[in-house]
């Protein structure tokens, strides 16, 4: 975060915006836009785009040494500005590079909804030789995803019961040392998550290949067959049922992301809630899965390929989503960590949430600290009174807010295969007695509990590896993404989505 | 035969075997509805609508009527191709099985429903099979085989309707609207192949049942299950002289004065897969050159008798329309 002087705060502005990456200087709120709020406060940034920087810098270190383009003090991955989180599209663009076999395209199709990549900086590339080294350590970092998370979980599940103890004996100390040590686990949560959001892209397009090659209807195939075996999902919200507030469960009570989303204003900005729908859902007998069906079809060497790869998709579907729950769970022990220390402190550490999470932790030896908070306070007023783009073009270095436009208008996605009929009902609304297409503006695991009731979902944000292409994946119902107005859908619209080919129905209501 | 009142619905009767089911409906003085998304017919009542949609996209005017009439459903909807991807038969034999089987819950006047399904659906099945079985952990050979297995299981999992089930072999004959034969999907794609001269390999030449029948008699067989009624369970009609596949192919090719090449080439293995790809036979037919499965026979007596008979040499006219349908083409 950039701060100029302090001295004399009436006539000197301060921002809470990141520095801008020096070459890569097209944002997106991308997969931000579909699952985090619009604004974040100071200190859930801090929780969460901070991270997410190193542990993207990390990786990229990691395979392809240390290129001069993501040195430096500024961020390179992500950035932070009037308050709304974005990732640094160009860059992610520029890292697809880095990667044999892979365009830009692949990557906004994964996570940026199919928006045109910017232009590459060439000069900046990566020798081949680095770049199949690079992807043979990516590989081998994938590999090994299991056992970390397995760790991960455990590490997470230990702070949850430090939480529980901390607050039922009602010891600050005990309260500071789990602050202590959740930062490396949510660390570590992103760190995994960056792995497994980064790795899908290049396996997937390495799917659809080697399916064209050896398979009739290919990429179609790899639709159908794509499926995590099962999510975490699932049991988080079995685990919420229970209404232990110190269980694994409880954060999907919560926002998602904002850790201060019991504060003005970042509440209004909290946007995500629980949803678990009652009773029992009518046991569908499920026909043998397209993967068995496939077997027979294929003579057994290539049916074994393409069975594997499938399989490696879906697991590494399934670990993408068990990381953001563990992040999710992670950052849930903050918010409830962050006020209950901020009271025992007492004075003005209710500012916390204009803090950075290790400027909070350094508060009871530095109290002064403090006093970074209140600027910001104004300067937050300010930026979300600002309306940000979701796509940012900084290229102009001007100052200027300006969106950044996609010259290929983005049409209608079909992210999860079959067809579904039904009609439209939202998250928030009852589950009605016919069949349900679930419509909303964009979607993320909250709505797992309702997908077992669905016929499909229209949303109108979402990506090929969305949260909701992948949740809607396991529950094997059609999802269709870039609708505009899904949201806005008159209740008992009855409307026909086809997930395979991204094709949707809104039926004559006569 | 004839049962007063009865008003059958359609669901794809605009194809090979609907045109054959509503005709022999209106020949025993059916009242007959075809629906199709085209919204014409050759027999009977032609009304708009799409099984993949809900109440089948019918307009309200038809809604009402069908809904309140319709004592009778045909469901012989779906994709045919054997070359197809899972998304279009998969499109129609599973999304579209399901949103007719919601439809048949809202008719009021319903007595019996007949599924036509496939005995493809059984795919490789190992050992012997009767109309009991469904999956039997058997590997299916494309994505058609997949599809009926599908649209079969859904059928089986609404036991609250009177939804009957028969199952045929490829249905044969002239094309029940004239014109030529469709060789563009199931076991037609062959007939070209065949009548050009190129050689086909069948294991044991083709001495094996392929479980054929005719459009006629197998349209028979589904007014009866309508009439009798079938209730909820399977039956299976096949051509009870049992005309191996060899045979089929000599019988079609007659008309031609062509004699199928058929040459038992199993030794030679994947090269003779690769050559018939080459002269232009599709991948999939090559997957039906072993016997197919072992079809207890006896299933055909859980049919009441007395049963139809076929058309004599339905296979000879069905060489016959193949040579005569530029002609007949034009004068559809």
């Amino acid at each position: 975060m950039t701060e100029q002087a302090t001295e004399q705060p009436r006539s000197v502005e301060v921002s809470v915006d990141t520095d801008a990456h020096p070459y890569f200087r097209v944002y997106s709120a991308g997969n931000f836009g579909e699952v985090a709020p619009q604004r974040l406060s100071p200190m859930s940034w801090s929780l969460v785009g901070d991270p997410m920087e190193r542990g993207t810098r990390a990786l990229a270190r990691r395979l392809w040494g240390r290129p001069a383009w993501a040195e430096g003090g500024h961020y390179v991955f992500v950035g932070y500005f009037g308050c709304r989180p974005y990732h640094n599209l160009a860059a992610y663009c520029h890292l697809s590079a880095s990667i044999p076999g892979l365009q830009p395209s692949d990557v906004t199709d994964a996570y940026f909804e199919g928006i045109d990549s910017p232009e590459e900086l060439t000069a900046l590339r990566s020798g081949r030789v680095r770049q199949v080294a690079g992807s043979a350590k990516l590989l081998g970092e994938l590999r090994d995803t299991g056992p970390r998370l397995r760790s991960l979980e455990e590490r997470v599940a230990e702070l949850e019961w430090g939480l529980r103890a901390a607050t039922t004996t009602d010891s600050p100390i005990a309260l500071a040392g789990v602050l202590r040590d959740a930062l490396p686990v949510l660390e570590e949560a992103w760190a995994v998550h960056i792995l497994t959001t980064s790795g899908l892209v290049p396996v997937t397009a390495l799917q659809r290949r080697v399916y064209g090659k050896l398979l009739r209807h290919g990429k179609e195939i790899a639709h159908w067959l794509t499926r995590p075996r099962e999510l975490v999902w699932d049991r988080l919200h079995t685990a919420a049922s229970t209404l232990d507030p110190f269980g694994p469960g409880d954060f999907l009570a919560s926002s998602f992301y904002e850790v201060a989303d019991n504060q003005a204003p970042w509440q209004d900005y909290a946007v995500r809630h629980k949803q678990v729908a009652g009773g029992s859902g009518e046991a569908s007998v499920a026909p043998i899965d397209p993967a068995e069906a496939l077997a027979g079809m294929v003579s057994p060497w290539r049916g074994r390929t393409v069975r594997s790869l499938a399989v490696a998709v879906g697991e590494m579907m399934a670990g993408r989503e068990h990381s953001k729950s563990l992040a999710m769970r992670t950052l849930h022990i903050y918010r409830r960590l962050l006020p209950a220390l901020a009271s025992s402190m007492g004075g003005d550490a209710d500012l916390w949430p204009y803090l950075t999470i290790r400027e909070f932790t350094e508060l009871a030896t530095r109290p002064a600290l403090i006093e970074r908070a209140r600027p910001r306070i104004e300067a937050c007023r300010a930026a979300l009174a600002t309306p940000m783009p979701e796509h940012l073009d900084l290229t102009g270095d001007d100052g200027v807010i300006r969106p950044w436009l996609s010259r290929t208008p983005q049409g209608l996605r079909g992210v999860a295969p079959g067809v579904g009929t039904g009609t439209v009902m939202t998250p928030e609304g009852d589950l009605p007695d016919d069949p349900a297409i679930i419509v909303c503006s964009s979607a993320d695991a909250d709505i797992a509990p309702l997908l077992p009731f669905a016929e499909g979902v229209l949303s109108e944000r979402g990506s090929d590896l969305s949260h909701i292409a992948i949740l809607s994946r396991e529950y094997g119902i059609p999802c269709v993404v870039g609708y505009p107005g899904a949201a806005s859908l008159p209740a008992g619209t009855a409307v026909s989505i086809n997930g395979s080919t991204g094709e949707v129905n809104i039926l004559d209501p006569s | 035969m004839n049962d007063p009142g009865m008003n059958v619905l359609i669901l794809g009767g605009s194809g090979f075997l609907g045109t054959a089911v509503a005709q022999a409906c209106e020949r025993d003085g059916a009242t007959v509805r075809v629906l199709s998304r085209s919204g014409r017919t050759a027999v009977g009542e032609g009304v708009r609508g799409d099984v993949r949609m809900p109440r089948l996209g019918l307009s309200s005017a038809d809604l009402a009527r069908v809904r309140e009439e319709t004592t009778h459903v045909v469901l012989c909807f779906g994709s045919v191709s054997w070359t197809s991807g899972p998304g279009e038969v998969l499109e129609t034999h599973s999304s579209g099985m399901r949103q007719a089987l919601a439809f048949l819950r809202e008719l009021p006047a319903l007595r019996q429903a007949v599924h036509i399904s496939s005995l493809l659906a059984l795919g490789r099945a190992k050992g012997r099979v009767t109309n009991r079985e469904l999956y039997t952990g058997q590997r299916f050979r494309n994505w058609y085989e997949y599809g009926k297995y599908c649209a079969e299981r859904l059928v089986r999992d609404t036991p609250e309707l009177p939804v009957g089930v028969v199952r045929f072999g490829p249905v044969l004959g002239p094309a029940p609207r004239g014109g030529r034969p469709d060789t563009r999907h199931g076991l037609p794609m062959v007939f070209p192949h065949l009548l050009a001269g190129y050689p086909v390999h069948l294991a044991r030449r083709g001495d094996f049942p392929c479980w054929i029948t005719d459009a006629t008699s197998a349209a028979q067989i589904v007014l009866k299950a309508l009439t009798t009624p079938i209730g909820r369970s399977t039956w299976t009609w096949f051509d009870p002289a049992m005309p191996t596949l060899g045979e089929v192919f000599t019988e079609v090719c007659r008309p031609w004065g062509v004699v199928p090449k058929i040459v038992e080439a199993g030794p030679l293995g994947r090269f003779t897969r690769l050559i018939g790809e080459r002269v232009g036979a599709p991948k999939e037919l090559t997957e039906y050159t072993e016997p197919w499965f072992d079809l207890d026979v006896n299933v055909l007596k859980e049919i009441p008798e007395p049963w139809p008979a076929p058309d004599p040499d339905y296979l000879g006219a069905t060489g016959e329309a193949l040579r005569g349908g530029t002609e007949r083409r034009a004068l559809v």
